[in-house]
């Protein structure tokens, strides 16, 4: 299936496009950022039980709002002390000082914030990836379909797409999660589950000679609703796109001609109108995983997610230390940034490399 | 008649990433009072960029950077007496301000494509009574600049947005507009003025591109192309009209074509361009009875004859170097695709006086006679430095 | 006009269709979500007769069109009926909170449309300049942050460390403050001074103390949005036929830029933001949750987590017409501004 799916962008770019791509990939430094950005972010991803230096549930009371590396934490602390018979409370300021075992620091509940910035981005990941991809498998045959036949399918297809983006993506969003429940599937995580996390974790150390802890999480959170929710919310793109093309392509004479040879509606739908609507799909579903990644974590913040490990969730726990510990919420979030800033400049890499209609600047006579 | 406009080594540049372009390489040439100059050559020949350097539109990575634009204009000259020469005023020593404010009274152009020089958002008739209206700010207040762009900044897009029309321009202007449509030759002025680009047709656009550029009225109009986008018919009646008005109005005609038809049709004079540079140049007798630079005779030769049918055609061969100065050959540029190629064309040729008169050639012919002994050894094509780069600068 | 005028007229035509349609989905979707609404109502041990005149209450005996009816016939009267939770009516609850959500949305669209548009042309007309950098800059971060973390951050960085703005709430709407200015005076207070002016500042600078933080968080994408919006298109627009036209004839760069120009790049822009309307309703809401802003994101969301029912589909209704109708608007003002449509 997957396989079939890649044959299927790859095989059909032409060339050129690939050659396109491949220069643009070579000028442009910005580009080569960007696909950096998303090889490390989707390496953190797959490989989190390696990478992360703790247990990302974990907690440790003792260790509760470490600051990150290079910071430290001003705590106001009461101790009772008895000076010449007589209980007396002494207020004093303690400095809390970053350990090089929690570089980001740990949040409320002593939880390594690495560690979790890390699990993190396969939330993250997880649910744009199989929400753009749901998206696009619900939207792109409506849309091709819809423009293809014209006429009464596709003014109501246009109607209902009107209805769909009369609400907000992220108020439908929380109204669908919040009415359906916010289930999620355990799924194993075979690098736990086989025992190579933990075996390769034996034979490394952390830094400052502490022992490295081998027990990982065995199960992966899959919030199934939110990744449900998220590509009902965003299909309505996909057909807008695909039907603007199928519209373009309806009319051309190769298209007439196999129609008037005969062919079947869904081999020549298949055969010339969906191969002529690939790189528009491609960069908008580029576009789509940036904005799925920023619903989740909005899905998240407002707590309508269905896991607790997710940047979004994080960042709504580092409110309720805003006032005394800022990098619960500041990690997490520069860890979205950054994950969106990837995608979106290979997103412009695409788009300048693919939509033959934003070249073509500069001066002549 | 007096000259109006002596253009002495003008050179532009375009700075590009891939290099120096030597759009245009130091290029004389002269327009007199009420006459029709005709500039011919092929696309990516420099005439366009030679247009837009008279009127300083050249835009970045462009750049005018050699010459002198000798305009007559005493009041200029009493001004700046710096720039001046006599009646004769250097424009590139000029402010930009002031060189501003001579598109439309001046200098103005007219270009090939008239439905991409319309804004399609606004009407017809507001873009003329715009040159119109800036026009008559300039005269009623000619110090102050700010007043031509009064009641309109930054800030009032948005009341744009709800007024499209009439905001800047006044009534006067407005029937100034109608006025000048008719002139050109538009039935039912009163109701096209108000209509928007896309409802006139091509030949009909062109009249008012013409119709605007008349608003200023300019001492000489550049036409840069006015009839290739038109249909055959068309043209001639664009032509037709163009050199009713010149005769009417006495202004001269700078008119920049690539078909000679067009040039034997209309001009006096004629230059042809080449890679940048005036190859020849004179009357029209003088280059189209007696050219000397073979590339003119190739250029003439290739216009089919009606009265002859025997088949003279005969296209140049090879194509327009690239301009790319690190590309260019050091001697003639032609030499690679000239049939009369001799060992000579590998050194720089200056421009030579042809008979004495206006006519003039950059060529080695002018002095000597084609000697197939100092024929270059594997004739044209040998020295095809640039092979076939576009043409697109 | 007349054209103009009927465009408008088909357009506002659509427009109920959508509006129709948002009822109607909101419809359906109250039946197929679990759960029964008297399950949210009555007590745990309440006898199937009580439940069965519960059902009744609420109409939810009736087959489903008839109840459809009835909610379109109520809806028509302006009712939208009660909320399960306070057994209060639920239009008044939603219509006192769209004050705060509207002021919320404006302010940061004034502030975005001020910022973006000069932004994006400085930055397209001094290309390659430090200007230039900044504003590209700015721009790429802008629509890469999420809107919450951004709020979460400011509140951090000004609110608790600076304390240069409070935290949360919004104790003065930006209407109460204004009525300060027309308080008529009255017997008690004597009739010497109409005007209210102290008080009115006063009102008008908690407001804006409190409004800063969230309309910078909810128009921060927007305005990078449309700075890179405006950015390229004024980069198009300004290589085209037309501009170097104008300028052959003589018209000054102001006018050249933003009477040709600018006015042709915002037609594209005004389409795009039209589109992330939606983006900007849903930014509210979550902009709502993080400073407390009390709105119709915050009464979703609890109406949400209560599972009121007719309180969500009530505040949903809202948000879908109001949707639909700026987006008429929106379109109204595309075809103001580009004749060619109506063709």
């Amino acid at each position: 299936m997957i396989r079939r799916l890649l044959d299927a962008v790859t095989g059909r770019l032409s060339p050129r496009t690939v050659q396109n791509l491949r220069s643009e990939f070579d000028t442009s430094p910005l580009t080569k950022v960007g696909v950096g950005i998303l090889v490390v972010v989707l390496v953190t991803a797959v490989f989190a039980p390696l990478l992360a230096p703790w247990n990302p549930e974990a907690q440790n009371l003792d260790r509760s709002q470490q600051p990150p590396l290079g910071f430290t934490r001003a705590e106001n602390q009461t101790t009772q002390e008895t000076v010449d018979g007589e209980v007396q409370l002494i207020q004093e300021t303690v400095q809390v000082n970053a350990t090089v075992a929690h570089p980001l620091g740990t949040d409320g509940l002593g939880r390594d914030m690495l560690s979790r910035v890390v699990y993190g981005a396969r939330t993250s990941l997880v649910v744009g990836v199989l929400g753009t991809l749901l998206a696009m498998l619900v939207g792109v045959p409506v849309g091709l379909v819809a423009g293809y036949y014209k006429g009464r399918v596709d003014d109501a297809l246009m109607r209902v797409a009107d209805v769909s983006l009369a609400f907000p993506s992220l108020v439908l969003a929380i109204a669908l999660v919040g009415l359906f429940g916010q289930a999620a599937v355990e799924v194993p995580d075979p690098l736990v589950t086989t025992g190579l996390a933990a075996a390769i974790r034996g034979v490394t150390s952390l830094p400052g000679g502490l022992a490295y802890p081998t027990g990982m999480p065995a199960t992966f959170t899959l919030p199934g609703t939110v990744i449900l929710v998220v590509g009902i919310v965003n299909w309505v793109w996909f057909a807008r796109v695909a039907r603007g093309e199928a519209l373009g392509v309806r009319d051309e004479e190769y298209v007439k001609a196999a129609r008037s040879l005969g062919g079947p509606d869904r081999f020549i739908i298949r055969r010339h109108v969906f191969p002529n609507s690939i790189t528009p799909v491609l960069v908008l579903a580029t576009i789509q995983i940036a904005a799925i990644v920023l619903l989740e974590s909005a899905l998240s913040f407002l707590g309508f997610s269905g896991t607790t490990l997710s940047w979004g969730f994080d960042i709504a726990q580092g409110r309720q230390y805003q006032t005394t510990s800022w990098w619960i919420a500041a990690m997490p979030g520069l860890a979205i940034v950054l994950t969106v800033i990837g995608i979106n400049l290979v997103g412009d890499w695409l788009r300048d490399a693919l939509d033959p209609g934003i070249e073509g600047e500069g001066g002549g006579v | 008649m007096r000259d109006l406009l002596r253009v002495e080594g003008l050179s532009t540049r375009f700075f590009t990433g891939e290099g120096q372009v030597n759009a245009v390489e130091s290029v004389d040439f002269t327009v007199r009072q009420g006459e029709i100059l005709g500039i011919v050559g092929e696309s990516g020949s420099g005439k366009s960029v030679t247009a837009l350097s008279l009127l300083d539109l050249v835009e970045s990575p462009g750049e005018v950077t050699a010459g002198q634009l000798w305009l007559r204009d005493a009041d200029l000259a009493d001004e700046f007496p710096g720039a001046a020469d006599g009646a004769f005023v250097d424009l590139r020593e000029l402010p930009e301000r002031v060189r501003r404010s001579l598109r439309g009274p001046t200098f103005s152009m007219i270009f090939q494509d008239p439905m991409s020089s319309f804004n399609p958002s606004l009407t017809v008739g507001e873009q003329i009574a715009e040159a119109v209206e800036v026009q008559r700010r300039a005269d009623a207040n000619p110090r102050s600049t700010r007043s031509r762009t009064e009641g309109y900044g930054l800030g009032s897009y948005v009341v744009d947005g709800l007024l499209p029309n009439r905001d800047y321009t006044g009534e006067e202007s407005h029937d100034r507009a109608v006025e000048l449509l008719e002139r050109v030759g538009i039935p039912d002025p009163e109701k096209r003025v108000d209509e928007y680009p896309h409802e006139f047709s091509g030949g009909m656009l062109q009249r008012a591109m013409i119709a605007q550029a008349l608003a200023g009225e300019p001492d000489l109009l550049v036409a840069d192309e006015p009839t290739t986008a038109l249909d055959v018919t068309i043209q001639a009646q664009i032509l037709e009209l163009l050199r009713d008005i010149q005769a009417d109005r006495e202004m001269s005609i700078l008119l920049i074509t690539h078909d000679l038809g067009v040039i034997a049709r209309m001009c006096d004079r004629v230059a042809v361009m080449y890679a940048g540079q005036i190859v020849e140049r004179g009357t029209l007798e003088d280059v189209f009875d007696d050219p000397v630079h073979p590339y003119t005779e190739g250029l003439i030769g290739s216009i089919p004859d009606l009265d002859d049918p025997a088949p003279r055609l005969q296209p140049i061969e090879g194509n327009v170097p690239s301009l790319l100065d690190d590309e260019m050959p050091r001697g003639c540029y032609f030499a690679d695709r000239c049939p009369k190629a001799m060992a000579a064309c590998l050194e720089p040729q200056a421009e030579r006086p042809v008979g004495g008169k206006e006519h003039a050639a950059r060529c080695v012919l002018v002095d000597s006679d084609y000697d197939e002994r100092d024929a270059l050894s594997d004739g044209p094509e040998h020295d095809a430095v640039a092979d076939g780069r576009g043409d697109d600068v | 006009m007349g054209s103009f005028g009927r465009f408008l007229l088909k357009r506002s035509l659509q427009g109920v269709v959508v509006i129709l349609g948002v009822i109607s989905v909101l419809f359906v979707l109250r039946y197929v979500t679990p759960g029964s609404p008297v399950d949210f109502i009555a007590p745990l041990d309440a006898s199937d007769a009580t439940r069965r005149r519960i059902a009744e209450s609420l109409g939810l005996n009736q087959p489903l069109y008839v109840q459809y009816g009835d909610y379109i016939v109520s809806l028509l009267q302006g009712e939208m009926g009660y909320s399960y939770r306070s057994r209060t009516a639920v239009a008044p609850r939603v219509f006192a909170k769209l004050p705060a959500t509207l002021e919320l949305a404006v302010a940061a669209t004034v502030v975005a449309v001020i910022l973006s548009i000069p932004l994006g042309v400085i930055s397209a007309t001094r290309r390659h300049t430090g200007p230039d950098y900044a504003a590209t800059v700015f721009s790429f971060l802008g629509i890469s942050t999420p809107n919450f973390w951004l709020g979460v951050m400011l509140v951090i960085l000004f609110a608790v460390q600076f304390g240069a703005f409070p935290t949360s709430g919004r104790p003065v709407g930006l209407l109460d403050a204004l009525g300060h200015l027309v308080v008529i005076a009255g017997p008690e207070r004597g009739w010497a001074l109409p005007l209210n002016v102290g008080s009115f500042v006063a009102a008008m600078q908690n407001w804006l103390l409190h409004v800063t933080l969230p309309a910078i968080t909810l128009g921060t994408y927007f305005t990078a949005l449309i700075t890179r919006l405006t950015r390229s298109g004024m980069l198009d627009e300004l290589g085209r036929g037309y501009v170097q036209a104008a300028r052959a004839k003589g018209l000054p760069t102001t006018l050249v830029r933003y009477r040709h120009a600018l006015r042709n790049t915002l037609i594209p822009v005004i389409t795009v933001v039209g589109l992330q309307l939606g983006t900007l309703i849903g930014g509210a809401v979550i902009t709502e949750a993080v400073f407390d802003w009390p709105g119709l994101g915050s009464l979703i969301i609890d109406a949400i987590n209560n599972r009121d029912w007719p309180l969500i589909q009530g505040s949903l209704v809202v948000i879908g017409a109001g949707f639909v109708v700026v987006n008429v608007v929106v379109d109204a003002l595309y075809v103001r501004l580009n004749p060619r449509v109506l063709e």
